[in-house]
């Protein structure tokens, strides 16, 4: 059973595109088609407006916190081709970085594991996906990986920093090789996963399964184990959990979660890897564990309704 | 699939499409929104591919009022487990069965046999008497809740602690104790008169009344002592009948002799199996006799109470109101059959008539009388909000080393599946996460993974907090995260100008970078205003000084002032000139050092040797011919003269000084 602890009213003139929790879940960032970026305190069941961000000349698809390590930072991406990196500074938020490297909507952002640096991958119906990393004293550093997917990316996701080989603890100063990964998805039915390999991005592996637009991919946090996990879903409204068993990164292999009866947009990992949350255009959120015998099982759907709280009733549904 | 269980967002509008969803640290987001309007909404096979909108759209993209529909909702729901929030109710219980749990953990494996059992029986209770002190404070505010909402939650957290404490002490009972049949029995018998309390009214009623005989409710009081076995007080209340009605007494002196003489398992059993079925079987075959010889005809209560102990199930069935519930049907059943044949058979259908189906707390108890323990705690996750309770039910069972068949696919074991579960929900709360450390340190395959994960989420509001967090993390070598929290401190720090605090997270947080940059804003704190903040800190480096040159040169430069104010003329010179000679002052900064050279070249004493004039000489002149001309020609008056001040000081200094080691050397 779940209850609404807090129903923060943005006061956004048009559709909300996405919300995020900050790291600590102190604070919530929306955008919104009416162009705007805010930015809320929640703590104790409050809401309190931060911040009005402007700045963006079309709807602002998603916004993403930077790890708390290197202040209080925002990214958003927007249809108006632009990806701002806000920044708290003085208490005061401003827009510390503007890219403007593409040629139509940023359609994801997503930041890479704070043991990168501070890192951060954008993907546009441009067919490319840029890399944004800060070099220090206000410098971003652009590295872009040009037809990433052709008609457009829609979305891109890290995977959890895992130092390969030696657990003993790195002397100070001193990085440890990282094998820096994530993954896309695009236009072109494909999921791709992309490798650094001496500064340079390269595709890694292809994966085909889908037969239509992917829409979201996941890259599941690491638990300890040798083992990979990425969620895509899709147009063609199916989802699925690729695993790859082997740290060399080489087979992936898909299990289909479910094939739903609509388009499946947004598909996201709870902290601890164990819940896979699933938005679909059938008005509901699904979510999804996997079982003793290795097999998925829907384990509740968060659904709209009108009136009180109230667990088994359903919501009410639209007509297409 | 079985029906899965639908949860409502309320409020939110229907007229909106779809749900969009995110997931925070202890709680999701959920708002409504129009999914398809980024990246291109039309699939390859419509006209104008690939864009969502036409050019020009900028403005206009799904704005209220362009046709598409009512305006959409602007409002983000943050949703929550219930049981998170139900975590302030539950405070105590999660508290005090924490320092069980561990205590559990803890004991002694080595104790074998009788008094292993006879500990684990006693964690049991313990666990069990927390439960019941839960209730009794949950009760408590109950009553004195004037708010009727406030008053309705709390009066179900005590029926739901009430149904968890029946269930848990049953388990006990069968599991954790597990006597053999006899004292199994009487356990049974004393679960039930615990637990089926509706009666005790109508008990205490008639008890108390003036002539209990000739209450109306008499023999019911009768047949709920014979029911659960209280033939002592059955016979007593029945003695009272006797002494009112001298006609019957003959048979109120059988019946109260069958009563007596009903072979009962006691607890320090002596008998052997064989002598206790002889016994049952001698007694079973007299109150047979009584019954057909129609001694008890002419009453019919009695008749009923004889037929009851003779274990006729449909004489017991007949008092189905005064036993309430099937598993009171169930162990008076046991009670009055054969000894060594204890057929189990729940024979729900027979209490409850077929009508109603079973609620989930009578699936539990069903699961439990069959013995099926992994059903048991299956049935207790579907049903229970909360994770408490199969966490620590499954804990225990599991140092009973009752569950050791089951392997889960990912590795890991029910046990510590659960315990995860619940240990992770703590960390939604300020103060009861560090209850979950300790849960999570006893997770052998994932605790560890978990924790690291769950810990860096927790707000490092205070600086205390942040504190404990660390000395968590370096308890357990968490590395990285202590890395990660200083980092974060450090920052926070410096967002706040609090300098020297940022400093001494960085030097922690071994961030070589990041103490660079602190190190600058000190030094250029001290270019404006001439003065040193944080003294205490910066004097006090030690060998963290090292971290980072800009960090030893911060310390060493600091070193030379103090050295100064302490009139430590050559030794502050000495440090000075070191600093540039080898490289550990930024080039920056050589103007500045220089400049504090000068009141030490115009010291009555001459402090600077020749050679080390020459060296500073060298120094001057390195730093303006570094200068390229442009830079010379922006170079503004005070900078000019300062130079030349220095260069006439200098002179002046080796003038000075070649006559005094001249004349030392001399004599």
């Amino acid at each position: 059973q779940v209850s609404v602890i807090n129903t923060v009213d943005t006061s956004h003139e048009d559709m909300i595109h996405d919300a995020q929790m900050d790291y600590y879940g102190t604070r919530l960032a929306t955008c919104s088609s009416d162009r705007s970026v805010k930015i809320f305190d929640v703590r104790n069941g409050g809401q309190i407006l931060i911040a009005d961000l402007r700045g963006h000349e079309g709807p602002v698809w998603q916004v993403a916190w930077a790890h708390p390590m290197y202040g209080n930072i925002l990214a958003s991406c927007s249809y108006d081709r632009k990806v701002i990196i806000w920044k708290e500074e003085n208490g005061t938020w401003e827009k510390t970085y503007e890219y403007t490297g593409h040629d139509s909507s940023v359609n994801s952002v997503c930041w890479a594991p704070h043991d990168y640096g501070l890192i951060l991958a954008c993907g546009s119906s441009d067919g490319a996906i840029s890399l944004l990393g800060y070099t220090g004293e206000g410098q971003w550093e652009v590295k872009k990986i040009s037809n990433a997917h052709t008609i457009g990316c829609n979305a891109v996701s890290w995977a959890p920093a895992v130092v390969p080989g030696s657990l003993i603890e790195q002397p100070s100063g001193q990085k440890p090789n990282y094998i820096k990964r994530f993954a896309s998805g695009g236009c072109d039915n494909l999921v791709k996963i992309w490798k650094e390999e001496d500064g340079q991005w390269k595709e890694e592996q292809k994966l085909e399964a889908h037969s239509d637009w992917v829409r979201d991919v996941a890259w599941a946090p690491s638990i300890g184990l040798p083992t990979s996990t990425i969620a895509s879903c899709s147009q063609d409204g199916r989802v699925f959990i690729w695993t790859c068993d082997d740290a060399s990164g080489s087979s992936w292999s898909p299990k289909l979660l479910h094939k739903f009866n609509d388009v499946v947009w947004h598909v996201s990992w709870s902290i601890t890897a164990n819940i896979l949350a699933v938005s679909g255009g059938d008005n509901k959120v699904t979510l999804w564990k996997e079982s003793v015998d290795g097999l998925w099982a829907c384990i509740s759907d968060v659904n709209k309704g009108q009136g009180g709280v109230s667990a088994g009733t359903e919501g009410q549904q639209n007509e297409q | 699939p079985a029906a899965v269980p639908s949860q409502v967002v309320p409020g939110a509008d229907p007229s909106a499409r779809q749900l969009c969803f995110a997931w925070g640290p202890a709680e999701v987001l959920v708002c409504e929104t129009l999914f398809g309007r980024r990246g291109g909404s039309l699939s390859p096979g419509e006209p104008g591919l690939g864009r969502a909108l036409v050019p020009g759209a900028l403005t206009g993209c799904g704005v209220a009022g362009s046709g598409e529909g009512a305006p959409s909702s602007s409002r983000v729901f943050v949703v929550r487990k219930d049981q998170d929030i139900y975590i302030q109710t539950l405070r105590k219980l999660f508290n005090e069965s924490h320092g069980i749990f561990i205590g559990l953990q803890r004991s002694e494996e080595e104790l074998a046999g009788k008094s292993r059992k006879a500990q684990l029986v006693q964690v049991s209770k313990n666990y069990r008497s927390v439960m019941r002190a839960c209730m009794e404070d949950m009760h408590q505010a109950a009553i004195s809740a004037r708010d009727p909402a406030l008053h309705s939650q709390y009066s179900t957290q005590v029926s739901i602690l009430s149904a968890m404490e029946l269930i848990w002490n049953l388990c006990e009972i069968l599991f954790v104790e597990a006597a053999t049949a006899g004292p199994l029995l009487l356990r049974l018998l004393d679960w039930v008169r615990l637990h089926v309390c509706d009666v005790d009214n109508m008990v205490r009623e008639v008890l108390s009344s003036e002539n209990p005989p000739k209450h109306e409710l008499f023999w019911n009081v009768v047949d709920v002592f014979v029911l659960q076995g209280r033939l002592d007080e059955a016979r007593h209340l029945l003695s009272r009948e006797a002494s009112a009605d001298p006609t019957s007494v003959n048979m109120y002196r059988v019946l109260d002799d069958l009563m007596k003489k009903m072979p009962v398992p006691t607890l320090g059993n002596t008998q052997t199996l064989t002598e206790m079925e002889l016994k049952w079987q001698h007694w079973h075959e007299e109150c047979q006799r009584y019954l057909q010889n129609g001694t008890f005809a002419s009453n019919s209560h009695m008749e009923s109470i004889c037929k009851i102990l003779l274990g006729d199930e449909d004489a017991i069935l007949e008092k189905k109101e005064l036993m309430t519930t099937w598993y009171h049907f169930l162990v008076t059943r046991l009670l009055y059959s054969h000894p060594t044949v204890k057929p189990m058979e729940l024979r729900m259908d027979l209490f409850l008539g077929g009508e109603s189906s079973p609620e989930p707390l009578d699936t539990i108890l069903m699961a439990a009388f069959e013995f099926e323990m992994h059903q048991v705690i299956k049935e207790c996750s579907i049903a229970l909000s909360n994770w408490w309770f199969v966490a620590h039910l499954t804990d225990l069972l599991d140092h009973c080393k009752l569950l050791q068949s089951h392997n889960l696919y990912f590795g890991s074991n029910m046990r510590e599946f659960l315990l995860l579960e619940y240990a992770s929900g703590l960390f939604s709360h300020h103060s009861l996460w560090q209850l979950g450390v300790d849960y999570f340190d006893h997770c052998p395959q994932y605790g560890r993974v978990y924790l690291e994960l769950h810990i860096e989420r927790i707000p490092l509001n205070t600086e205390q907090k942040a504190l404990k967090v660390l000395r968590i993390c370096e308890q357990r070598q968490m590395h990285e995260q202590v890395r990660s929290i200083c980092k974060i401190m450090a920052m926070k720090a410096l967002r706040n100008n609090r300098l020297g605090s940022a400093l001494s997270w960085s030097i922690r947080a071994k961030d070589a970078a990041f103490a660079t940059l602190i190190s600058d804003r000190f030094l250029k704190d001290y270019c404006e205003r001439g003065c040193f903040s944080d003294l205490d800190l910066i004097d006090n480096l030690g060998p963290s000084m090292l971290l980072s040159d800009r960090l030893t040169f911060l310390g060493k430069y600091r070193e030379f002032h103090r050295l100064y104010g302490e009139k430590r003329f050559s030794e502050a010179a000495k440090l000075l000139l070191m600093l540039m000679t080898a490289h550990i002052a930024p080039c920056s900064f050589w103007m500045t050092l220089l400049t504090d050279a000068l009141p030490l070249l115009e010291q009555k004493e001459v402090v600077f040797s020749a050679e080390q004039t020459y060296e500073l000489m060298r120094c001057l002149e390195d730093l303006t011919a570094g200068k390229s001309e442009k830079q010379k020609f922006q170079d503004d008056e005070v900078e000019t003269t300062k130079v030349e001040m220095l260069r006439l000081a200098l002179a002046r200094n080796l003038a000075r000084v070649i006559v005094k080691e001249g004349t030392l050397e001399g004599s």
